[in-house]
């Protein structure tokens, strides 16, 4: 077998490190009623007035000692942006002829980012709009693999799933960002459908799958020795078909399953800032009212006063001792188990992001033994010692 | 584990902290049951717990003085009430400022002096009075999450001032402490509040809180009723290896009010932008003080040097630089 053999790698984030993420939630209402979606509260009211908008964006690019990021990521979700797409392609006008007008470095760095679920992705004034900013753009549509795993999550309020509708867009979405991913998200339900939907998802032509499990406490007895096989039987299969010279999917990585060296937090919640419709800051979409469930929001400035830094003192000094327990600290595979502050915060004991919550142990344990099978087996067939250039 | 236990005797009570007791309908007592005080003493019995007890202004009958004097205790009581009191810690508030000839009276008080912001430019001229009287004065800064920038500096200005007189005194025979000033001389570690680790309140509705700022702020926020086994949730950030910010701090004296912590942003393991500033500002007074003590009057070597920093906030270090895995566990075992 060939020794110098691709291994095809996730992409980086543009301006990964570098770069301000601004969250816009246009609009809390959703074509969908996905039912593992943390947005537990969508609505009709929540719609993004302009005025709030431009009050942000006026804020950010003003106070530069402040947010002094060489670069912007401007996120729109909500629900689903592109119900509110000429309201963001007017939001998006205003972002750069405001940047442009006070010489802002951010009018040369930016990235508008969109997170859609694709029904509205052939409508003309989406695409309308794709045009006019092709080369500032990012857009990933979200496919949940095949139509069975799609259709038992991402459903219409009447209960009918959205493969067939979304999946139209994909050969044009493709076409126009050929190098994009799209994001699964896996719920107790799914896991049976994981191996058929990734390679489903690389069939389509998406190269890149991001896969999730969701961070609430949904898991049964035995869903992690299901998971494990299921991974498994994925990893058997892209080895077989030499798949992993040419596709991606996140859940194996060289980086996952070791000790930790570092006391980094997991999550970057803080340092991103959203921005609802009345103009609240929060630290990032999950710490909004209609994202929780036990907590109320968590606010941490507006528009009006601008950030309040004492409110972000605990986010930019979180770390991972403070907030894990000591088996947390201790584990001997602890790289790439992944925490949601929000969803911390959401169910922790009291309303803290300093209770870490555990609840994806057991199938963090059960994706460690399955990314160690898949490294193993791969660099057996490959000549190569790949866990040890972990 | 707990020290102490902290009694706040009646509605009325005055405040000794940074939190703003309620203002009550005057003639309003709203005094601790006497059933609840008596489960308040008979706990504290049973829990080697010496009893602080907050009194208000008005005089209590005596069967609330017979259960006070059950049990090892202090007495925290308003200056006004000082006559019927006077082993008592006196609560003074600058808002409220006794008349000199009220004040010759004390000779080596404890005194907590409660100073509000508007009274922050006659700090040093109201230690002036205070100090000679007294063994020790406990500056309190009421309102301290409105301080910003310039109170910060005036804040070191009126310290530096009130360090004049305290160093004129500490060349005599038993010179009075001031807590911003000279606690953290003798400090080689964190002494801090520490409500909930080592003591914790009744409130005048015989029920527990974290201190009695949790109780004024939001009665609903109880942690019960007396009884063994107090939980508290999340209990762990109450201590300071769980405080990213205040772990690496040396500002020892700092109080680390966790009430002020949850109010201003809104974790009780995280100290306001206010409270870093006022205890560096403190920490700056003390070591300035130290420097000129040596020079001045000598018989200082005791005290360990405080050294200069580079950061008026701490948040500044640890926002750039955690500390690594290994520095947290030699923090050892929490409580």
């Amino acid at each position: 077998m060939p020794q110098n053999a691709v291994i095809r790698e996730g992409n980086k984030a543009w301006e990964e490190g570098r770069a301000k993420n601004v969250t816009f939630v246009v609009t809390e209402d959703c074509q969908l009623r996905c039912r593992y979606c943390y947005m537990v509260g969508k609505n009709k009211a929540g719609r993004l007035p302009f005025d709030v908008a431009r009050k942000a964006i006026d804020y950010l690019l003003t106070e530069r000692a402040l947010v002094p990021e060489r670069s912007v990521v401007w996120d729109f979700i909500g629900g689903e942006p592109f119900l509110e797409v000429d309201l963001i392609d007017r939001i998006c006008d205003y972002f750069k002829a405001r940047a442009y007008e006070l010489d802002h470095p951010w009018f040369d760095s930016y990235r508008l980012s969109f997170s859609t679920n694709g029904l509205l992705y052939n409508e003309p004034r989406v695409q309308r709009f794709i045009a006019k900013n092709r080369t500032h753009l990012s857009v990933q549509i979200t496919v949940d693999g095949t139509r069975a795993k799609h259709d038992l999550q991402r459903v219409y309020p009447d209960g009918h799933g959205s493969y067939d509708d979304v999946v139209r867009s994909i050969p044009r979405w493709l076409d126009q960002f050929p190098e994009s991913s799209t994001k699964v998200t896996i719920s107790t339900d799914d896991i049976p459908h994981i191996t058929e939907s990734v390679l489903h998802l690389w069939g389509l032509g998406i190269k890149e799958v991001n896969i999730n499990v969701v961070f609430e406490d949904v898991w049964k007895p035995g869903d992690d020795e299901r998971f494990e096989g299921q991974l498994v039987s994925l990893a058997d299969e892209i080895i077989r078909q030499g798949l992993y010279e040419t596709n991606s999917c996140s859940f194996f990585s060289k980086t996952l399953g070791h000790p930790y060296r570092d006391n980094m937090n997991w999550c970057g919640a803080g340092k991103m800032l959203a921005v609802d419709h009345v103009g609240n800051f929060f630290p990032c979409v999950r710490f909004l009212g209609f994202s929780l469930q036990n907590r109320a929001p968590l606010v941490i400035g507006n528009i009006s006063d601008g950030l309040d830094w004492n409110k972000l003192r605990s986010f930019l000094t979180l770390d991972m001792v403070s907030q894990s327990p000591a088996e947390c600290i201790d584990c001997d595979i602890a790289t790439g188990c992944a925490w949601c502050q929000g969803a911390n915060y959401d169910f922790a004991d009291t309303g803290t992001i300093f209770q870490r919550s555990t609840s994806l142990c057991k199938m963090h344990k059960a994706r460690v033994r399955a990314n160690n099978y898949y490294w193993n087996k791969l660099g057996r067939k490959l000549g190569r010692d790949l866990r040890a250039q972990a | 584990m707990l020290k102490y236990l902290l009694v706040v005797l009646s509605e009325a009570s005055t405040s000794f902290c940074t939190y703003e007791a309620k203002a009550r309908k005057p003639g309003a007592k709203g005094l601790l049951p006497l059933e609840k005080l008596e489960a308040a003493v008979t706990f504290a019995l049973k829990n080697n717990l010496k009893v602080n007890f907050l009194y208000p202004s008005q005089k209590l009958g005596p069967a609330y003085a017979a259960l006070v004097e059950a049990v090892d205790h202090v007495k925290i009581v308003p200056f006004s009430a000082r006559e019927r009191h006077p082993d008592a810690i006196l609560v003074v508030d600058s808002a409220d400022f006794p008349a000199a000839g009220d004040l010759g009276k004390l000779r080596g008080t404890n005194i907590v002096f409660r100073l509000r912001r508007a009274d922050l430019p006659r700090l040093s001229v109201l230690l002036g009075r205070l100090l000679p009287r007294a063994r020790r004065v406990n500056l309190v800064l009421r309102d301290v999450e409105n301080y910003g920038p310039d109170e910060f500096a005036e804040y070191g200005r009126q310290l530096e001032k009130a360090s004049g007189r305290v160093l004129a005194m500490a060349a005599k025979k038993n010179p009075p402490e001031l807590n911003v000033l000279t606690d953290r001389l003798i400090l080689d570690k964190m002494n801090n509040c520490d409500a909930g680790l080592t003591h914790l309140t009744v409130a005048p509705n015989g029920r527990l809180y974290v201190c009695p700022a949790f109780y004024e702020a939001c009665p609903d926020d109880t942690l019960g009723e007396i009884r063994n086994e107090v939980p508290i949730g999340n209990r762990r950030l109450l201590e300071l290896k769980y405080a990213p910010i205040c772990r690496i701090c040396d500002a020892y004296h700092c109080k680390r009010c966790v009430f002020l912590n949850r109010k201003l942003t809104l974790e009780i393991n995280t100290p306001s932008f206010q409270q870093c500033r006022v205890a560096h500002v403190e920490r700056e007074a003390s070591r300035a003080y130290l420097l000129k003590a040596r020079e001045r009057i000598g018989g200082t070597a005791v005290f360990a040097d405080i050294p200069e920093i580079a950061y008026s906030d701490p948040f500044e270090v640890v926002e750039k630089d955690k500390i690594s895995i290994a520095e947290f566990k030699k923090l050892g075992v929490p409580q």
